[in-house]
């Protein structure tokens, strides 16, 4: 059980890793400063998108492959206790959070295509929708992640 | 003009088919490969549980990727601009069925005669693709070069929101 606990963690910090290159590069992207400024936020808002499509995609492959593997371990151990227990709720969102995994998976292609230098100004809109579209599965993911950790997680 | 190329055609054909092939794949439980995780076993195409679960995720993901693989080559080949027009007659034929079956539904319920008729697929379905061929026919083709880009994301939102759907129960029990 040690070993699924520490490669639960480590799919969980990658995850944070990537909640935060996405949404830094979906802000900035969507929100860009004007004028600089020194605030936080405005720092925040400022980093150059482009720099962040590798480590986006690098991250996320990564991510999902470790989650795949523990996906073998909550299938017979976590998922049947919650089924016993009648937590079709909890079920249900880690359902959701399997296809949401997948279409993000899938959505990688069309990110890095939009994303390929020399950026197209063609694609300008159609690089800030995938971007943020990518964003919202990531943090949808996150969070379903952690709730149905909280239900019924390893080592509870 | 959008200025396009093949590697673009490759990306964006893959990512709108696996989506549509991983919805369809899962609803009707089409998996290359079984796994049961207890035993470590793995089966060709969709088997039974034996000795615990059987999972089918990573199979319905195989089917979709060979899917979506030739159909992304074949979209490299055919001339861009029908490409664009069937990836808009293919979006609209999903959404007019959605329309067209909810609607023949809703007149089933509230009808005061029995319509049986009303309840097929296969009905809506021939009258979704009847509408969409007219719509795909008349939008222009500056239209579907616009619209193009944008179902690299449209398509995979709208196959979550079916996969979704049909996870309802799980929240309703």
């Amino acid at each position: 059980m040690a070993f699924w606990t520490s490669l639960l963690i480590v799919h969980g910090l990658l995850a944070v890793a990537l909640l935060g290159a996405v949404t830094h590069q979906a802000v900035a992207l969507w929100w860009p400063v004007r004028v600089a400024s020194g605030s936080f936020v405005t720092r925040f808002r400022a980093v150059p998108s482009i720099s962040y499509v590798w480590a986006i995609i690098i991250l996320y492959v990564v991510t999902f492959i470790m989650g795949a593997w523990i996906y073998t371990q909550y299938r017979y151990t976590s998922r049947l206790a919650l089924e016993q227990l009648r937590f079709f709720k909890t079920v249900g969102a880690f359902e959701i959070k399997e296809h949401v995994a997948t279409i993000g998976l899938v959505l990688l292609p069309a990110y890095w295509a939009f994303w390929r230098r020399p950026l197209s100004p063609d694609y300008a809109a159609a690089r800030k929708q995938v971007t943020l579209f990518l964003a919202i599965l990531v943090w949808a993911n996150f969070l379903i992640g952690h709730i149905v950790n909280n239900a019924r997680g390893f080592g509870s | 003009m959008i200025a396009t190329n093949k590697v673009m055609i490759l990306a964006v054909t893959f990512t709108v088919s696996y989506a549509v092939l991983y919805a369809i794949s899962t609803e009707l439980n089409l998996p290359l490969v079984t796994y049961h995780p207890v035993i470590g076993e793995i089966d060709f195409l969709w088997k039974p549980e034996r000795r615990g679960p059987a999972m089918y995720w990573y199979g319905w993901m195989l089917t979709s990727l060979i899917g979506a693989t030739i159909l992304a080559f074949v979209a490299t080949m055919i001339p861009e601009h029908w490409l664009q027009r069937i990836v808009t007659f293919a979006a609209a034929a999903a959404v007019a069925y959605l329309i067209v079956y909810s609607l023949a539904l809703l007149v089933y319920e509230k009808a005061t005669v029995e319509l049986e008729w009303l309840k097929s697929r296969w009905l809506s379905a021939g009258a979704a693709v009847v509408l969409a061929a007219v719509l795909s026919f008349f939008t222009p083709i500056a239209w579907n070069e616009r619209l193009w880009p944008g179902w690299a994301w449209a398509v995979p939102a709208g196959a979550l929101a079916v996969l979704g759907y049909y996870l309802v129960p799980y929240f309703t029990r």
